[in-house]
């Protein structure tokens, strides 16, 4: 053994110690020892075990460097006398270059700290050899390589397919609407809508109505007539306010004619609204003027005539 | 050649009938036969013989030659008879002139790979428990032996002496795969 010297408990040939077998493989035992456990080593089986395995042992004290200078020259001497002892030793020297330098628990231990239990359970199980430390790295890159791919993919997809524009289709006054919907009591299917692009902006509100004065006597020239702006509005009013000469209650019809007398508006003409006045407002929407110079032949309706009361100009700039 | 040195091929057949008076069952015979060769290897070289082998061989080659004429009527251990020709042979050893011994110088690189390669193997094949055990055991420290074992003896709940002795059991094994490793 080593410098300190170990006395292990034997139940089996205790009449030699470790120590003495030891001193057996270094041949420093006397005469009488020396034929004592010569006999004995082959009749006794245990004994034949526990030399062997003294054998192991000197062995890898020898390759960890653990003899006395001493002890390091018996061995090269007496004990590598045979090729199987050569081998002890090239196995001792393999073990201990194989575990020089892999961490291992003993190496926790020797801290001073007791393994874990997951250290426990991952050498129980052989998780700590080499094969298996390779598996499990070349799963993890698997599972990286995968997750990676996966998010790649899933990227591009996104980027080539846009969700389609929901277009909310508003039901036309044929369609059947009973088979839209299920008969019965049931909840109301939830509608899910993508709100469509806000058209341009458009005035709301009531139309523009430009109110014009025209009387009759009005003359037709060029420089007296009327002129008018029109409103822009598709939806806009020019009011001929028609003044009458007789103050006379009644209905009229207005007709808005060309200075050629071409026909492009006819509506009936109310009084006016505007208190004391003798007035009636013939609306003509201002979509139908265009530039240019415009007669309005006003008559009754009452009795059907076509004779015209009263004759109106007008010029759109 | 040396004066010191005859050689003897040992027949087929003497050696057959050898293994067989060890014992009837060729596999029991062969294990007896290594069993006994290791014995006297061990004692050879503990007296000191430097070609402890070679002498061991030397022994069981006058035995196989004996045995034709004593298998008929010895009685008794039959290892014992190999101890009685040991110690014939041995001062026969003792009487030859000393040789200058031969030191082997070449470091064989290739046999040393080879069994580093060989105990990868084998270590693979040890249960989880045993790999355990032999990893703390041959873990590379600088603190004392038995400081260590100590420790490691603690953590498995069992005695230095437990732990020595099995963590040598597996090395036996190990001993074993790896030169039946190297054989092939």
């Amino acid at each position: 053994m080593s410098e300190k010297t170990e006395q292990f408990d034997n139940n089996n040939s205790p009449e030699f110690t470790d120590d003495a077998i030891r001193r057996f493989l270094f041949g420093r035992l006397s005469a009488a020892e020396h034929a004592t456990l010569e006999e004995r080593l082959f009749t006794d089986d245990s004994l034949e075990a526990r030399v062997r395995l003294a054998e192991f042992d000197l062995a890898d004290d020898y390759a960890l460097e653990r003899l006395s200078a001493a002890d390091r020259e018996a061995f090269e001497e007496k004990f590598l006398r045979s090729a199987e002892r050569k081998r002890q030793l090239n196995i001792s020297t393999a073990l201990r270059d194989h575990f020089a330098s892999a961490p291992t628990v003993a190496a926790t231990a020797s801290k001073g700290t007791k393994a874990s239990i997951s250290e426990r359970l991952q050498l129980l199980f052989g998780l700590n050899q080499r094969v298996w430390r390779l598996a499990f790295g070349a799963a993890a890159l698997a599972v990286l390589v995968a997750t990676a791919w996966l998010v790649l993919k899933e990227s591009h997809l996104r980027r080539a397919v846009s969700p389609p524009p929901i277009v909310r289709s508003s039901p036309s006054p044929s369609s059947k609407r009973e088979t839209e919907h299920p008969h019965g009591p049931s909840s109301p299917p939830e509608h899910h809508t993508t709100p469509s692009p806000m058209p341009p902006h458009e005035p709301t509100g009531s139309p523009v109505i430009l109110s014009v004065d025209l009387f009759s006597d009005a003359s037709r020239d060029r420089d007296k007539i009327p002129l008018i702006d029109l409103p822009k509005g598709e939806h806009d009013l020019v009011r001929l306010q028609l003044a009458l000469k007789l103050n006379q209650t009644g209905s009229y019809q207005a007709d808005l004619l060309t200075v050629d007398g071409q026909s492009i508006f006819s509506s009936q003409a109310f009084q006016s609204a505007e208190t004391n006045t003798s007035k009636v407002d013939f609306d003509v929407p201002a979509a139908l003027l265009t530039r240019g110079d415009y007669q309005v032949s006003l008559r009754r309706a009452a009795d059907g005539s076509k004779k015209t009361v009263a004759s109106y100009y007008f010029r759109v700039k | 050649m040396s004066l010191a040195k005859k050689l003897q091929t040992l027949k087929q057949e003497d050696f057959d009938r050898l293994l067989t008076w060890l014992d009837p069952d060729p596999e029991r015979a062969g294990i007896l036969y290594e069993r006994i060769r290791w014995r006297l290897i061990a004692i050879l070289a503990s007296r000191g013989c430097a070609v402890a082998e070679e002498l061991a061989d030397d022994i069981i080659d006058r035995v196989a030659r004996r045995v034709v004429d004593i298998q008929a009527t010895y009685l008794g251990d039959k290892a014992i008879y190999f101890l009685g020709v040991m110690n014939n042979v041995h001062h026969e050893y003792l009487k030859r002139p000393v040789m200058p011994r031969l030191v082997e110088i070449v470091d064989d690189v290739y046999e040393k790979e080879t069994t580093h390669l060989c105990l990868d193997k084998c270590l693979d094949k040890l249960s989880p428990h045993s790999r355990q055990m032999i990893e703390q055991y041959y873990a590379a420290n600088k603190r004392a032996k038995i400081d260590l074992r100590k420790r490691i003896a603690a953590e498995f709940g069992i005695s230095r002496n437990t732990l020595r002795l099995r963590a040598l059991r597996i090395r036996g094994k190990l001993q074993a795969c790896i030169e039946q490793c190297l054989e092939t």
